[in-house]
């Protein structure tokens, strides 16, 4: 099975990218502030306004020469009080990644990583067996859950200069008026001038 | 030793799907809930919420679309939509004995999920907790009620349908437990997924 470093390389030589650059270890975000009530969340779509701690990206695409590997999901939900939630409140939610005009990851459900229930997709999540019944009692320095994470099977590639965007699909789940963050993280390459300037 | 990847490729090469090998890799679950209490999940998805209840419209894939199921799991929905533990609902003494079946082929057997944790799973032990309310600590385990494949899993083909079959029982006794709507048995079956797209480049 071709490992995450000979599958960027792979589709950046189908594609024409460069296939040189600092080799790394490479995670993105981005934050929705006060989500409120909704069926529908776009990360990676809205950077107006978004502090170098709110995402770091400033559009919606990576720069040439840089390009990533999705392995894992990650997203958190923190309420106005500044105290970690189950996101989405163990209800029923799916996730999509659309990169390009093509979407690579299809309705994959959530709420079963969320810890407490005693599910995650993987074997050796530790958070599968956490009972958070005392969330009530949680504050932002007793935390009480996990963030929810999802480690991918198949390596996904983000290119170059290719829109890519999160969704989020509920049943008018709660996400509260603090904030929902979300990050992609796996093996990337990140612009390497080199001796070239 | 045979991939995850390679068991697709191998199956769709047996069923003759020579596009298969073109199409999206991705990670992918499917999950219904039995809230009409039949004793089967998937085969009712068609009439219910999405994605409160189920993420699939139908129980079979469309064209060149096929989950390879590497890992299947056993939740309880409550009335609210919560999602929930199977234990903390029915109580140490109960498992679902499940049969999941492709097409007319029944590809798992009489399989026991225990609700006081199964053995197909490393992580069943929960945690040590502190409860705050009692002041004092406590020791809560919230088991796990999954069954991870071994081997490469079972391929879930294009246009075939599907369904998990199951029945609680109360393992001291033998009787059947009889799910409520308030605790409506539910499923998902996670794996390697291949997505229906027109190109392969990403």
């Amino acid at each position: 099975m071709a490992s995450q470093a000979q599958k960027l390389a792979y589709v950046d030589g189908k594609l024409g990218a460069p296939t040189s650059g600092q080799q790394t270890t490479r995670i993105v975000f981005n934050t929705i502030e006060a989500p409120g009530t909704t069926s529908s969340l776009i990360f990676f779509r809205n950077f107006q306004g978004l502090s170098n701690g709110q995402t770091n990206l400033t559009q919606n695409r990576l720069d040439s020469s840089e390009s990533l590997v999705i392995k894992t999901i990650w997203l958190a939900q923190i309420n106005a009080t500044n105290v970690l939630q189950n996101f989405g409140g163990f209800r029923s939610e799916t996730i999509s990644i659309i990169v390009g005009n093509q979407t690579v990851v299809k309705n994959l459900p959530l709420q079963f990583n969320e810890g407490a229930t005693g599910q995650t997709f993987d074997r050796l999540h530790e958070n599968a067996g956490v009972n958070a019944s005392p969330n009530a009692l949680a504050t932002n320095l007793f935390q009480v859950v996990m963030p929810t994470e999802i480690r991918l099977l198949t390596d996904i590639v983000i290119p170059p200069q290719v829109a890519f965007e999160v969704r989020i699909d509920s049943d008018n789940n709660v996400y509260g008026a603090g904030a929902v963050v979300c990050a992609l993280s796996g093996y990337g390459k990140i612009f390497s001038a080199g001796n070239s300037f | 030793m045979i991939t995850a990847q390679d068991k697709i490729l191998h199956v769709a090469s047996k069923l003759g799907l020579t596009s298969l090998k073109d199409m999206q890799a991705s990670t992918g679950a499917v999950y219904d809930v039995d809230t009409d209490l039949s004793g089967q999940i998937f085969s009712n998805a068609t009439r219910h919420g999405n994605p409160g209840v189920t993420n699939i419209n139908e129980n079979q894939f469309e064209v060149n679309e096929a989950l390879l199921v590497e890992n299947i799991a056993f939740y309880v929905r409550s009335t609210s939509g919560n999602t929930q533990n199977f234990q903390e609902n029915y109580g140490s003494n109960a498992v679902i004995v499940f049969d999941l079946v492709i097409g007319n082929k029944r590809v798992m057997k009489d399989t026991p999920v225990f609700a006081a944790g199964s053995p197909y799973v490393f992580a069943t032990a929960g945690k040590r907790y502190f409860i705050p309310e009692e002041d004092l600590p406590g020791m809560q385990y919230v088991p796990r009620h999954q069954v991870f494949m071994e081997g490469a899993g079972v391929l879930i083909p294009p246009q075939v349908q599907w369904y998990v079959q199951y029945t609680v029982f109360d393992v001291v006794t033998g009787a059947i437990i009889v799910p409520t709507a308030a605790t409506a048995i539910g499923c998902y079956l996670f794996g390697t997924k291949v997505l229906l797209n027109f190109n392969t480049t990403i």
